[in-house]
């Protein structure tokens, strides 16, 4: 039926995607995130569904899972959980041997430190906790002592969130990235030519 | 039966695929030797597809070492096999690409002229050495090159910069409004870049679909490339053989010490296949000609082919790059995101305005250029700028993704006897082919230019409205722009220069370059469209001493 209600031309890109996608290690989320797809076009999923982490320890990959939808969560649209950020990390993890060592001590360092704080494991505290810590970590004037280590990898894990999410199709979608647009055709310059200086631009949309 | 002997052969299809082009349509019969296999565009660049249908979303497999310009999308394309050496205190990056075609398929597009602010920079200044030509001999050559690859600018009437033959301008973007006006208050130029783009349908090729993906290879042909403009030219008229594939290692030479053609490796059966012809061009882009040169030695000539000066290797240039000032303009935040990058071009330039009036009115003698860059791209790396995480960092995001801005500089090295090039004595690479080795590091004269650069910036920036997020720490890499120039330096002394005015060895002269080693510095502009120019000319040269037997019956 989809078949029937999509043009040519987009039909070959779903087989393209597809085509991809199957060269891909077992992903279920970050396959585009696009529902119809998954239907269409992908095999269907094996009845467990759960993905399993190519480098990650279940805990640490459910970790991961969780600090990046709290970094780019699913207000105003889709998030990382809907891109499927944790597996792309999951599998830029265990393409790169050199990374590895730092990314899994920070995971560990963040369920430590809930230890010491809290007496218990990080995906054990409410989201208040969560955030609580990875304030902290986040923002300049709330900066803690001693928690360098947990700085630096929330660092590190927003760098890979980012990456994740803005290269997926939903998070260009999310900035209206203009390549989604294959062929422009022709130059599209700036509409605003009697206003070079830019300043009676209609209000801002965010 | 007796080896074919061409008229010419022509070592790489780069920029120097001109030359191959120009022999083949002056009747010459021409082996054009590549390194690599050819390229397929339909199938090795991969300029349609999003970063979410590569497997390594475009950031590549980790674990393969790649050049910083190598791309996931262009993977595979690029020479890792040659090995080079960097002397202790060097930190070089040698980029190549194998395939036809070389770096050539993926260049930046800038293409602006010399002029004599260049050629006779050492009578204005009293540095160095002035080139052996004028531009008033130069310009007819260089506007037959822009007809023929479709150069989009304006006329700018600027004393740094010769104006040329152009098509329409690519327009300007909402930052660069601003950013000019800021421009004009400090009082530096803002202008449309001279891009080798088509804005236009220009001589049977296509124009531009503005996809914005120039650097994975552009599948329609619509900026030069020697992939769909020289070699097909060349192709077309029969003459020229073009082998794959083959590594060339050395020049041969007949008992006067004249050239009679190459020795190269074949890439996959490792063996070594001599060629001959009656005039050897090398065209294998500055560094790898000189190579091929050092690494000719013979009873004639002892520390490689036509150096009887000593100056092969000496005086090697580069540019260097670096980011001067990176922020962003407030006026834009919020606003719907605009397609400005879809021509993945520099689009704008800041030529060259030091110096001008009066040769030492800087600390630093000659000038630099300037390519600002900014709007809405692909990867919001500015969100390094933006502080938390949740849903504010991610509205934020939006927010400023068509306002950041940035500008990069290119600054000329002046010549060094610091810096240079020879061949490493003990490593060989996986062919057996001694390797290149780098001696080079930056000069007090370029890193003044740095400095110089991100305090105007920051001022054109901050004058424009932006707000000033900061500048690189360091410069780019030695080697990051690929636009080395120097070590086979054309003048009219052979006691000081391997070249000639005309591109031909002092020494060997059935033995031409056609690539950026001869010029004599890399001035405040890019090189290719000027490697080109001065191929046409060289040829034309060397056809006509073909056609009168200086080179042999």
């Amino acid at each position: 039926m989809a078949g029937q209600s999509v043009e040519r031309r987009e039909i070959l890109q779903l087989v393209a995607f597809a085509a991809a996608a199957a060269g891909f290690p077992g992903f279920r989320r970050w396959t585009f995130a696009c529902g119809h797809l998954d239907a269409a076009v992908l095999p269907p999923r094996p009845a467990s569904g759960a993905y399993q982490p190519l480098f990650f320890t279940p805990n640490e990959y459910a970790i991961v899972e969780r600090l990046a939808e709290m970094i780019i969560p699913s207000s105003d649209g889709p998030g990382a959980r809907e891109a499927g950020v944790s597996e792309f990390i999951d599998f830029m993890m265990a393409s790169d041997p050199n990374l590895q060592p730092t990314f899994r001590y920070g995971v560990d360092w963040l369920d430590g430190h809930s230890h010491f704080l809290y007496a218990k494991p990080f995906l054990g505290l409410d989201a208040e906790q969560q955030t609580d810590i990875l304030d902290h970590l986040a923002y300049y004037d709330r900066h803690r002592a001693e928690e360098e280590d947990g700085r630096a990898f929330f660092q590190l894990m927003k760098e890979w969130t980012v990456k994740g999410y803005y290269t997926s199709k939903v998070g260009l979608e999310q900035i209206g990235y203009p390549g989604l647009t294959t062929v422009w055709g022709e130059y599209d310059p700036c509409p605003h030519r009697d206003d070079r200086e830019h300043k009676h631009l209609p209000p801002p949309q965010i | 039966m007796a080896d074919k002997v061409y008229d010419v052969i022509v070592v790489g299809t780069g920029a120097g695929g001109m030359a191959a082009k120009t022999l083949c349509e002056a009747r010459a019969t021409v082996l054009a030797l590549n390194p690599g296999r050819r390229v397929e565009p339909a199938k090795d660049f991969q300029n349609h597809r999003q970063p979410y249908n590569m497997k390594f979303r475009g950031f590549g497999d980790p674990r393969v070492p790649r050049y910083h310009d190598e791309r996931e999308y262009t993977v595979g394309l690029w020479e890792h096999d040659i090995t080079y050496v960097n002397a202790p205190g060097t930190n070089w990056e040698w980029l190549r690409v194998k395939v036809t075609g070389g770096k050539c398929n993926f260049w930046g597009r800038s293409s602006p002229r010399f002029g004599d602010i260049d050629f006779k920079a050492a009578s204005l200044d009293g540095f160095d050495v002035d080139w052996p030509v004028t531009y008033e001999e130069i310009a007819p050559y260089y506007s037959r090159v822009e007809r023929y690859v479709g150069i989009a600018s304006t006329v700018q009437n600027r004393p740094s910069n010769p104006d040329g033959e152009y098509i329409p301008p690519m327009p300007f973007r909402c930052h660069d409004y601003i950013l000019q006006q800021g421009a004009e208050k400090v009082g530096v130029p803002y202008l449309p870049d001279r891009i080798a783009q088509l804005t236009q349908p220009h001589g049977g090729h296509p124009a531009c679909h503005y996809c914005g993906n120039c650097s994975s290879g552009c599948d329609s042909g619509s900026f030069f490339s020697p992939t769909w403009f020289t070699i097909p030219d060349a192709e077309k008229t029969g003459r020229l053989e073009l082998r794959t594939n083959a590594i060339v290692k050395n020049v041969l030479v007949d008992e006067n010490g004249q050239a009679k053609g190459v020795a190269y490796i074949d890439r996959d059966s490792k063996q070594e296949v001599e060629v001959y012809a009656k005039a050897v061009v090398l065209a294998a882009s500055c560094l790898e000609t000189t190579h091929i040169m050092l690494n000719s030695k013979s009873r004639h000539w002892p520390t490689g082919i036509a150096n009887s000066s000593g100056q092969l290797g000496k005086n090697l240039c580069d540019h260097l790059y670096g980011n001067s000032a990176y922020g962003y303009l407030p006026q834009l935040l919020g606003q719907p995101p605009r397609p400005d990058n879809i021509s993945d071009s520099t689009v704008v330039w800041m030529p060259r305005w030091q110096n001008l009036r009066n040769p030492h009115e800087e600390r630093f003698i000659r000038g630099y250029s300037v390519y600002p860059g900014g709007g809405c791209g692909g990867f919001p790396g500015y969100y390094r700028q933006l502080e938390g995480y949740g849903s504010d960092f991610k509205k934020n995001i939006r927010r400023y993704y068509p306002t950041p801005v940035g500008f990069t500089i290119q600054a000329p090295s002046l010549p060094s006897p610091a810096n240079y090039l020879d061949i490493d004595p003990e490593v060989k690479d996986i062919f057996g082919i001694p390797a290149l080795r780098f001696h080079f590091q930056w000069g007090p004269n370029e890193l003044m230019m740095w400095e110089h650069s991100k305090h105007v910036c920051e001022e054109v920036l901050r004058a424009a409205g932006g707000e000033y997020w900061g500048a690189a720490k360091q410069p780019e890499t030695c080697g990051f722009s690929q636009h080395e120039t120097g070590p086979c330096r054309f003048g009219n002394d052979p006691k000081r220069f391997v070249t000639n005015r005309w591109g031909q060895t002092h020494d060997v002269k059935n033995l031409y370059i056609c690539d950026a080693s001869i010029f004599p510095y890399c001035t405040d502009k890019t090189t290719t469209i000027s490697i080109l120019t001065f191929t046409l000319r060289t040829c034309e040269y060397l056809i006509e001493n073909l056609r009168r037997g200086e080179h042999g019956a």
